[in-house]
């Protein structure tokens, strides 16, 4: 009983009492010598704590509950340190970039790198988390299909049907908004999402009843919705002027959920919420439903699942019109966006494919992709802000991509590396578990 | 716990680095629009016009990147110039227009150069204009540019011209109309006959080079077309890739396009090195006059045809010079729209381009 | 020099398990060593130690008398260490060549020397009687073929010490004979052999003697010759085994499943590899299908289960005409299905044991509400299945099926299919790759499955299994049912002669 109290003592007061130095140390004491607002940095300040001495809280008790969690047991916490590896791979060689192209500020340049979204405290943040809600969602689009079995390479096509058909409704359908405001917001991104979700039936139905590779068929599909879009746009909800769609309605413009008292001055909008319920519901979905279980085995071992009478079939469309959807989702957010506009041109929209490398670095995992597509908004933050010094904004985007894709590259590299490193000293330090059985091979 | 002191090592680094070090500043800013620095169009003649001037006058300068094309992604990126230490920012590009609208009163310290375009209020529907005091926006009369291009174009011996358009924006729509106005206007003078009618009058509906964009010039061309002013911005790479493949000439736009193909006849350029020139050079005199938009044509050096690049046959330097100076002087005055073009034209038998392919409504 | 490889005291734990716990094996020059043990005793992670897939916490390896560190298969190599694998790892659509130099390329100026590769393999295949022909792809040739084309492989990189890991579980009886006496014959070439397999018949023909483990323990080692196969056996389970099937007569009632004119269409050969096969299974009864792989069988069951279209036929279960039914159906009407294939149906190896327990019954009010999996019904179901099949493995239920010895992850299967509870129970090779304890355990199931009622259709390539635990048996032989018998009247000579299809009763 003692023991109880001691340990439920201990958890709960470490939590707090790290959120509540946190607390004091990085928003009360600097508002004492700064004068701005103490009732904002205040909100803000409880909100970061409760949420950091939250997961301190969790922590602990998850170490209680499992005293003999070895952490390189876990696959998780392995996989997880691989995603790690591979980011510090990834950084090194951006660094090593900025040796050569600026070694006099490459050190000063790569730790506004690393800083990230913290450049500028909390107006970085929220841009971070701003720029980082499309390549989330992208992410999920491609993780989730992938946790399928199947390569969705068309999230930036579905994301452009998304996208147009948000923006269409964010321009005519003005009435909605008078209505109530939100339903105009709500109405637009619920229709791009079933546009990008129709979009990504598409290859599904072709993958599933025709058996062409889905790979395939959805790059084709980017290139009919590039083209599709610019007509569209051409002939229903043109700019003449500016030669790019008109603006949308005011009620159309993804709302800030009061978001700017604890960012302020960000672009930060509620994208960021709708971003992480689809984490949690994807999350829900791959991981506790019967339908994810299925989702999964498909994705895994299609043939297992054939034996087990999963209809395959219908779960490789299921599985491509929710990775579209999510992917309409991201290209509703990316435009119903004040003073942003879709333009008519025959551009591949980018977002689809770092969705890729997201969705690697993520481990294809919704949490990890949320992660991953933070850690994207970090480094895209970070190379904004490198513009202050001597580097000009094309090696900065050299640099960022350098380090997206030799992370995520080494991620499927290391399962190479893995097998060589571990021989020689991992698997004598800890002993963790092989995954190249001697009796794994699937097929 | 040896792990932990390696965890707070790397956090003083990262945090506490970069706090004291000194950062260059940069006087001059341009934030670069859509493209790239290089995009042979208006990031790239605006910033070669402001290298040249701060070389010259031992200035600091350099060039921002925004994180997206947004009015909000523009203004952050406005401020981070400042921040980096900018006195002037030099912004091209109409994209612009509302995030100048905006900054020039959050920064009335700092002056704003916005070229092609007046700040004005977002929204499209009740555009406000206003062009507060540190700001002077640079228009180019672009149709006195097309003009020369088509009149040069007519003299050097060009009977059967085209003319391609990114899209139907307006500074487009001015380019096309003056081409239109400075051909016939030379058939007239020479007493010719030019074949330049509805069938060789397009607008591509994109800013970028395309496949389908090169086969349609190159059909122009096997059906007797001989010349096509392209401005459409990079597309007019196809364009210049199917006279190539046709060997017949083109007539580039924006910048001097010589470069870029052998096929470039001249090009229409807006001065836009000059126009920025002459802002540094009056921020650094002390005078910048902000307030209205500066509009810059034949009579303040603001457009031309590069006539030391140019592959014409026939057509002169002193030739320009005499229609420049017609230009300079008043005594042609070229038509900015499809009506005064027809009252300049005024001749109702010329087959020239109809309104509405001219506006771009015929879609 | 008495031993060419000695491993002494060697341990390797997994996670939850050791898998071996100071063990000790000594391998002579020229002779056939002889691996026993039950399902997850650890031979296989053994092997994996040696040829340098594992590294081992502790103990020593000497080859040729010399302490050496294996870290790779390359080293493994390099010091003349060759293994077969429980599970082939060739590329399936490369050609024997070009599997077999795989990781092992001769070039020149960047080319691979194919034409001398070809000889080479040519070659050996000559001189080991292995028949292999260089040039065709793995898809195209048999399992036995594609085991011959791991010998050579072995022998291509000159391995002097040769592993074989459960060699025989995927051959025909025919197939097992000419491996026996090619495994003689690298022995009298001067080759050693460490052979690791469940059929105590196949060690006392062979090996010279024989290292047994259980539950990552070594246990001992005998000399083969003059030590009994009930001796190995039980050393090997720590008790007695009894290898006769002991069952009453079986006492059929209505009948369960009934095939009638069953054909089934191959497009790629484009011709019937199941020709009108009819019969049926009555309720109490165990019928046999015997037959030498690939004549047929696997087809036939792929039609009965719904994974494959027949094209003429009917199939009918318990007097409902499921020929069109979808799988799901077919499982839900009362067809539980022990796979031939393992890895390819059976398993989903990325799943943890729990889950691939449930994989047909996930939807079942049982383990699923509005959607949503019951994780504690699931851990539930896992422990009580665990328990009774004795399923061993590092994590109990959470273990990934992946990391599961061969043997127990058979077990999972035939676990979770007669815990289905279904009128129809169809077996396919169901002891393949399992323990003689298992086996014994398994073979009472289904005789227990019988006399509960059920039908049970089983397909074995395995003589002694279909004598001893049929109660009736039909022979298929090119798609066609050649003949049907009664095991108590047949002789194990009169099947293999329709088996081979050298005699056929017509019906
Ligand atoms: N990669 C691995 N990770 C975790 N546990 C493993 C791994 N490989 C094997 N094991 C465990 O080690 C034990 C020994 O397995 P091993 O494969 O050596 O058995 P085996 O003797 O070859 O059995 P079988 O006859 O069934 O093939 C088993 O309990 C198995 O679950
Ligand atoms: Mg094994």
């Amino acid at each position: 009983m003692v023991e109880k109290i001691k340990n439920y003592f201990i958890t709960n007061y470490l939590g707090i009492s790290t959120g509540f130095s946190l607390f004091l140390f990085i928003f009360i004491i600097p508002q004492l010598f700064e004068d701005s607002d103490l009732i904002i940095s205040l909100i803000r300040g409880i909100i970061f704590s409760i949420v950091v001495g939250y997961l301190v809280y969790k922590f602990l008790l998850f170490r209680r509950n499992n005293p003999n969690f070895v952490p390189s047991e876990s696959k998780l916490v392995v996989d997880a340190g691989g995603s790690l590896v591979a980011i510090i791979v990834g950084l090194l060689f951006g660094l090593l970039l900025m040796l050569l192209v600026n070694p006099g500020q490459a050190f000063y340049g790569f730790s506004i790198i690393l800083r990230g979204g913290l450049n500028r405290n909390f107006k970085s943040l929220g841009d971070m988390i701003f720029f980082s809600v499309p390549i989330i969602l992208t992410g999920l689009s491609v993780a989730f299909a992938f946790r399928t079995g199947l390569f969705n390479i068309g999230a930036t096509g579905q994301l452009t049907m998304g996208a147009f058909v948000a923006v269409f409704i964010g321009v005519e359908w003005g009435a909605l908004g008078e209505i109530h405001p939100l339903l105009h917001w709500g109405t637009a991104l619920l229709f791009a999402m079933i546009a990008g979700g129709l979009f990504g039936a598409i290859p599904g139905l072709l993958k599933a009843y025709r058996n062409v590779n889905e790979v395939v068929a959805s790059i084709m599909l980017n290139y009919v919705a590039m083209y599709l879009n610019t007509m569209l746009i051409v002939a229903y909800i043109y700019n003449r002027d500016y030669a790019r769609a008109l603006d949308i309605e005011e009620t159309a413009i993804t709302p800030i959920m009061n978001l700017d008292l604890i960012f302020p001055g960000s672009a930060i909008n509620g994208g960021i919420v709708v971003a992480v319920i689809v984490v949690i519901i994807l999350h829900i979905i791959l991981n506790k439903t019967t339908f994810g279980y299925e989702l999964k085995a498909v994705g895994f071992n299609r043939n297992a699942s054939k034996y087990a009478g999963m209809n395959s079939k219908r779960n490789i469309v299921y599985a491509m019109m929710i990775s579209g959807a999510v992917a309409g989702l991201a290209g509703g957010l990316m435009f119903l966006v004040a003073g942003k506009h879709l333009k008519p041109e025959n551009i591949l929209i980018p977002e689809g494919f770092t969705g890729i490398a997201i969705s690697l670095l993520g481990l294809s995992s919704p949490i990890g992709v949320l992660l991953a597509g933070l850690f994207y908004g970090s480094l895209q933050q970070g190379g904004y802000y490198l513009q202050l010094l001597n580097f000009t904004p094309e090696i900065i985007d050299i640099i960022i991509a350098v380090i997206i894709y030799a992370s995520a590259l080494g991620l499927v590299l290391q399962k190479f590396v893995k097998m060589i490193l571990k021989r020689k000293f991992l698997e004598k330090e800890d002993g963790e578990p092989q995954d190249l059985a001697v009796e794994g091979s699937d097929e | 716990m040896k792990k932990l002191l390696l965890v707070v090592a790397a956090l003083v680094l990262v945090f506490g680095l970069g706090a004291c070090s000194k950062v260059d500043e940069y006087e001059i800013a341009m934030i670069t629009d859509s493209g790239g620095i290089d995009d042979e169009s208006f990031n790239q003649g605006t910033w070669e016009g402001i290298v040249e001037f701060a070389e010259d006058n031992d200035l600091t300068y350099k060039y921002y990147k925004p994180l997206e094309v947004s009015d909000a992604a523009y203004l952050d990126t406005i401020a981070l110039a400042i921040e980096g230490g900018a006195k002037i920012v030099v912004t091209p590009g109409y994209l612009f227009e509302t995030s100048i609208y905006e900054a020039q009163d959050l920064y009335p310290d700092v002056y704003f150069v916005l070229i092609d375009g007046v700040p004005h209020e977002p929204w499209d529907d009740d555009t406000a204009f206003n062009t507060a005091d540190n700001t002077l926006p640079i228009l180019f009369n672009e149709h006195e540019a097309g003009f020369l291009a088509g009149y040069a174009a007519v003299i050097d011996g060009y009977r059967n011209l085209g003319f391609t358009g990114g899209m139907a924006v307006p500074a487009v729509v001015k380019f096309g109309v003056g081409f239109i106005a400075g051909a016939y206007y030379a058939a007239a003078k020479l007493d010719v006959d030019i074949v330049f009618g509805d069938d060789t009058y397009h607008y591509f509906g994109d800013f970028a080079p395309s496949d389908n964009f090169k086969n349609m010039a190159s059909s122009w061309y096997t059906t007797g077309t001989e010349i096509i002013f392209s401005a459409a911005g990079g597309a007019g790479a196809s364009v210049m890739a199917a006279a190539a493949d046709n060997s017949a000439m083109m007539i580039g736009v924006d910048i001097d396009q010589a470069d870029q193909s052998d096929t470039v006849l001249t090009s229409a350029m807006k001065q836009l090195g000059n126009a920025v020139q002459q802002a540094l050079q009056a921020y650094i005199d002390g005078d910048f006059v902000g307030g209205a938009a500066s509009f810059k044509g034949a009579s303040n050096d603001g457009v031309a045809l590069p006539m030391d690049t140019s592959r014409f046959a026939t057509f002169s330097v002193a030739q320009y010079d005499a229609i420049y100076a017609l230009l300079v002087d008043g005594t042609v005055v070229v038509p900015a729209d499809y009506a005064t073009l027809v009252t300049f034209l005024d001749d109702a038998t010329l087959d020239y381009p109809s309104q509405a392919e001219v506006e771009g409504t015929t879609e | 020099m008495e031993y060419i490889i000695e491993m002494l005291n060697i341990t390797k734990e997994f996670p939850g398990i050791k898998a071996n716990d100071n063990v000790t094996l000594q391998l002579k020059k020229g002779e056939i060593h002889a691996l026993l043990g039950e399902n997850g005793a650890g031979k296989s992670t053994l092997m994996s130690v040696l040829f340098g897939l594992y590294r081992q916490e502790e103990g020593i390896i000497k080859v040729r008398g010399e302490e050496v560190v294996i870290d790779s298969p390359n080293d493994a190599n390099d010091y003349g260490i060759g293994m077969v694998h429980q599970h082939f790892k060739l590329v399936h659509n490369f050609s024997v060549v070009e599997n077999i130099v795989l990781g092992f390329e001769d070039t020149q100026y960047g080319f691979m020397k194919y034409e001398e590769a070809t000889e080479k393999i040519a070659a050996l295949s000559e001189k080991y009687k292995l028949k292999v022909n260089p040039k065709e792809l793995i898809s195209n040739i048999s399992v036995g073929m594609q085991q011959r084309v791991e010998i050579l492989k072995m022998l291509y990189r000159d391995a002097e010490i040769l592993i074989f890991d459960e060699p025989t579980a995927v051959l025909t009886p025919q197939e097992i004979t000419e491996l026996m006496s090619i495994m003689k014959d690298l022995a009298s070439e001067g080759k050693s052999i460490i052979l690791i397999t469940h059929k105590l018949k196949e060690i006392k023909e062979v090996a010279d003697r024989c290292s047994v483990l259980r539950k990552g323990k070594y246990i001992g080692t005998v000399d083969v010759k003059t030590t009994s196969v009930e001796k190995m056996a039980e050393m090997m389970v720590g008790r007695e085994v009894s290898f006769v099937v002991n069952k009453v007569d079986s006492k059929p009632t209505n009948t369960v499943l009934e095939v009638n004119d069953l054909s089934v269409y191959n497009h790629r050969l484009a011709k019937d590899v199941v020709t009108d096969v009819s019969f049926e299974v009555k309720a109490g009864e165990i019928l046999c299908i015997a037959g030498i792989e690939g004549n047929g069988q696997t087809q036939l069951i792929e039609a009965i289960t719904g994974l494959r279209n027949p094209s003429k036929g009917k199939i009918v279960l318990n007097s409902e005409d499921i020929t069109h039914c979808t799988v799901r159906n077919r499982n839900l009407a009362g067809v539980s299905h022990i796979p031939e294939d393992r890895h390819k149906h059976g398993l989903v190896l990325d799943y943890s044991l729990e889950q691939n327990l449930i994989i047909q019954t996930y939807f079942d009010k049982k383990f699923q509400s509005r959607g949503f999996i019951k994780f504690d019904a699931m851990r539930d179901n896992a422990v009580t299945l665990i328990e009774k099949f004795d399923i061993r493995s590092g994590k109990g239920a959470t273990t990934s099926a992946r990391s599961m010895s061969g043997g127990n992850q058979q077990k999972v299967i035939v676990a979770r299919e007669i815990d289905r509870d279904t009128d129809l129970l169809i077996a396919v090779q169901p002891t393949r790759g399992l323990d003689v304890g298992a086996i014994e355990y398994i073979h009472k199931q289904l005789i227990a499955q019988r006399d509960a009622g059920k039908a049970v259709l089983l397909v074995s390539l395995e003589l002694e299994e279909v004598m001893n635990v049929s109660d009736r048996i039909i022979v298929m032989y090119e798609g066609e049912v050649v003949g049907e018998f009664d095991p108590k009247v047949v002789t194990e000579n009169e099947l293999g002669l329709y088996m081979a299809g050298s005699k056929r009763s017509d019906q």
